[in-house]
């Protein structure tokens, strides 16, 4: 068995993480290659079910990033996101997935260096973690509700 | 996936070396040759470039593919171009999309194999989702072209002529008995010392006699519903009982025999229960004074009514609502003075000659309560006068922010007061100051030549007051002898209007953290709120200074002008939610979710319905409907997790 890659998967949101993500490009600010962004409109698009089926579908680790509180490019998407992750962190673990293998934070169009940041905190808890292995039941819980 | 899958063309871009520098081109043209559903790649030095362009053109038009993956930089940067070239010849926007390997992979993987990967796990990404991309309408709608105002200071004055003149319909909604707002009322404005009341004179005359203006004065907005393009604005205009046949003569004001504190004098002067703010206002007509008016409280009086020579006065006259059909809404409901009330022990007031700085204006103006006489409450003259700095502001109990305007005021009120009173002292008793601009600082060192006292204090909250042997005493730590005036002012800065959270629940807009409205975007969108098609402007916005508020109007009017054009439909955007009535329960919590009030709740049907004038397409909806009926255009379940298994499994 070889050294354990991690596979991190990010949504970010169009206006704020998403630019900031392109800022760490135009900087050249390099961030572990595990991490891989899938673009949505909004944080708060982002579905629960989006995060367990990346889970589900091999990811280590997930990320939702969002604008900032009183920055979000609709208003309150964020906060809907954040009103909702809050609760789901807290059924991860319930379902056998540690905490550390997500994370809900914010970053702004201007923040090349923090979302490089969070990138490596994010690939460095999952590292430290080893690959995640789900239990049979949460597999059932993700396929039932899928 | 129903039906055959589809077949997708993609172009590799090199960037130059920026991609091809880092990532082995070649070896990622390969990859992807042996994709399933890949119909050809085509590999180029530089797509953005006007050559690049043009082989995006040419390649799909000579080659098949049901939809197109350019993987190049960010889609940021130029996917609306790539989707305008390849749309002429018949692509669906929602068929051209552009994979970023460039600011996501050659950038910030320095490893070249791993840079690879990323990108070969990018572009299966890409693939996936192109599987379910389905074609977007670029939906349009009719739209009013005419505007709404609310608030006739100078900003929704400036607005308003700037729209009229262009042929647009204007309603200003007043909520005092004349337009005018709180510059009307000051003398003179610094630092150009130019009349206020001269400047604004002939925009109000000029606002009076516009075909295309309506001005609905002594009115309440009630109601603002729609959206962009398609605003109903709904307001009660309270009953005036004087007709518009009344010119302003004022034969009524002579006869009626009442008097009443004036609100347009800050209670410093009188007025009768038939008056006008001031003379020439507009519009022009009188007002009664209902709860004042001996006619109205059960005496028999009908002085106006037999003095009036145009027959004008009208004791049947009711409350009427009012409602107009306008594309647009500017709110410009001006500022706010801050209360004084609690400051320096409850030292302030007309009676003690210590006078907030709104109250000094009106007492130097020429059309205020002395004619512009500045005299002290037992009508002496005072011959000094000490202007206090940051009064009410800069602190935890007053407004936390500096006003940015009210130095130049202070400095200002020493002029004034000099001007009409001979040999008069100022002192000027301040912290900082904030005197930004190219005249302000010229302004500044004209006052201390002419005699202002610059008086600097080391703490702003040791500031005190006192009233001693009939003179004002103003003592503040730093400052090594009191200074003792006949007159004191406060030079307070600029609160939020009292009016803005009732007119943010109105019209969904929001204020930010200091009351103020808060802009579309802080710095690209400063003229907008965060509600499409509600402006704001003048100091609703922020505090600002006289030539800033019309400015503000000015924007205001011209980003109507330029997006609401007759004869042209307005392009919405494509990328809203949906509600699948079929899978619908009626549950809300998309309504209560969306941030736009975009959805509205059909009860005959029993399902969720969306606006798509109002949609901005967040998806919010989308992530909380628990019955999968909410959906969002182009970021449905399926693309996403279409995307996410390409990105694992690439």
């Amino acid at each position: 068995m070889g050294e354990f890659k991690p596979e991190i998967v990010a949504y970010v949101c169009n206006w704020c993480s998403y630019a900031g993500a392109d800022g760490a490009g135009g900087q050249k600010l390099a961030y572990p290659s595990s991490v891989k962004l899938i673009r949505v409109m909004c944080s708060g698009r982002v579905d629960p079910q989006f995060v367990m089926e990346a889970f589900r579908g091999g990811a280590d680790g997930v990320m939702v990033l969002g604008c900032h509180p009183g920055d979000c490019h609709y208003r309150s998407g964020n906060m809907k996101a954040q009103r909702r992750f809050r609760i789901f962190e807290m059924l991860l673990r319930q379902m056998g997935i540690e905490k550390d293998r997500f994370l809900l934070d914010w970053v702004a169009a201007g923040e090349a260096k923090r979302f490089v940041e969070l990138a490596t905190e994010i690939h460095e808890r999952v590292t430290a973690l080893g690959p995640l292995s789900l239990t049979g039941s949460v597999e059932r819980t993700v396929m039932a509700d899928g | 996936m129903e039906g055959a899958r589809k077949k997708i063309g993609v172009f590799l871009c090199k960037c130059g070396t920026n991609i091809a520098g880092a990532v082995d081109m070649d070896a990622l043209t390969a990859w992807v040759e042996k994709q399933p559903d890949v119909a050809w790649v085509r590999t180029n030095e530089l797509l953005c470039a006007p050559t690049g362009k043009e082989f995006v053109k040419n390649t799909v038009e000579s080659e098949t593919c049901d939809s197109v993956i350019i993987a190049a930089c960010s889609p940021k940067m130029h996917e609306k171009n790539f989707r305008e070239v390849a749309g002429e010849k018949g692509f669906n926007i929602a068929q051209v999309n552009m994979v970023n390997i460039r600011e996501q992979a050659a950038w910030v993987t320095p490893d070249k194999d791993q840079a690879l990967e990323k990108a070969q796990s990018l572009i299966a990404a890409g693939l996936e989702r192109a599987q379910y991309n389905v074609d977007l309408d670029k939906p349009e709608m009719e739209c009013k072209t005419d505007a709404a105002i609310i608030g006739g200071g100078v900003a929704g004055i400036e607005a308003a002529l700037m729209l009229a003149n262009a042929g647009r319909k204007v309603t200003i909604f007043e909520k005092d008995i004349s337009i005018g707002g709180s510059v009307i009322k000051t003398e003179e404005v610094a630092p150009a010392m130019e009349c206020a009341p001269c400047l604004l004179a002939p925009r109000l005359a000029e606002i009076r006699d516009h075909k295309n203006i309506t001005v609905v004065s002594n009115a309440e907005v009630t109601d603002v519903l729609g959206f962009f393009g398609n605003f109903t604005v709904k307001a009660t205009r309270r009953a005036r009982f004087v007709t518009a046949a009344c010119i302003g003569c004022e034969a009524c004001f002579e006869v009626c025999p009442v008097w009443v504190k004036s609100a347009f004098h800050l209670g410093m002067g009188d007025r009768k229960a038939v008056y006008t703010a001031f003379p020439g206002s507009v519009p022009a007509a009188a007002v009664i004074d209902k709860e004042n008016c001996r006619h109205f409280t059960g005496e028999e009086c009908s002085a106006c009514k037999d003095a009036c020579p145009f027959g004008a006065i009208d004791y049947e006259d009711n409350d009427e609502v009012i409602e107009v059909e306008t594309g647009a809404v500017i709110v410009a409901a001006g500022g706010g003075d801050p209360d004084v009330s609690q400051l320096f022990d409850g030292v302030a007031g007309r009676e003690n000659n210590v006078l907030a700085m709104p109250e000094f204006e009106r007492l130097a103006a020429s059309n205020g309560p002395t004619g512009g006489e500045i005299v002290c409450a037992d009508g002496s003259v005072p011959k000094s006068l000490a202007v206090v700095h940051c009064a009410g502001s800069l602190s935890e109990t007053g407004l936390s922010y500096c006003s940015g305007i009210c130095c130049m005021t202070a400095l200002k009120a020493g002029e004034l007061f000099r001007k009409k009173i001979d040999g008069g002292k100022v002192f000027n008793i301040h912290d900082r100051l904030t005197l930004a601009g190219t005249e302000q600082q010229h302004f500044f060192d004209k006052q201390c030549e002419e005699g202002t006292v610059m008086l600097k204090t080391s703490d702003l909250s040791s500031v005190n007051i006192v009233m001693k042997e009939g003179r004002l005493q103003v003592t503040a730590s730093g400052v090594s002898e009191s200074v003792a005036v006949d007159m004191v002012v406060l030079s307070t800065g600029m609160a939020p209007s009292p009016s803005a959270e009732r007119l943010v629940e109105l019209t969904a807009a929001d204020l930010d953290e200091y009351g103020f409205f808060r802009p579309g975007h802080p710095i690209l969108q400063t003229t907008s709120t965060t509600i499409d098609g509600v402006y704001a402007a003048g100091s609703c916005k922020s505090p600002c200074d006289v030539p800033t508020a019309i400015t503000r109007g000015q924007a205001a009017a011209g980003d109507v002008l330029s997006r609401l054009i007759p004869g042209k439909k307005l392009e919405l955007e494509s990328m809203t939610a949906w509600i699948d009535g079929e899978l619908c329960a009626g549950c809300k919590m998309c309504i209560a979710v969306c941030p736009y009030k975009a959805i509205s709740f059909d009860a005959e049907k029993g399902i969720s319905i969306v606006n798509e004038a109002i949609c901005r397409g967040c998806g919010t909806c989308a992530a909380t409907c628990p019955g999968k009926a909410a959906q969002a255009r182009h970021f449905t379940n399926q693309q996403i997790e279409a995307e996410l298994k390409g990105v694992l499994n690439g």
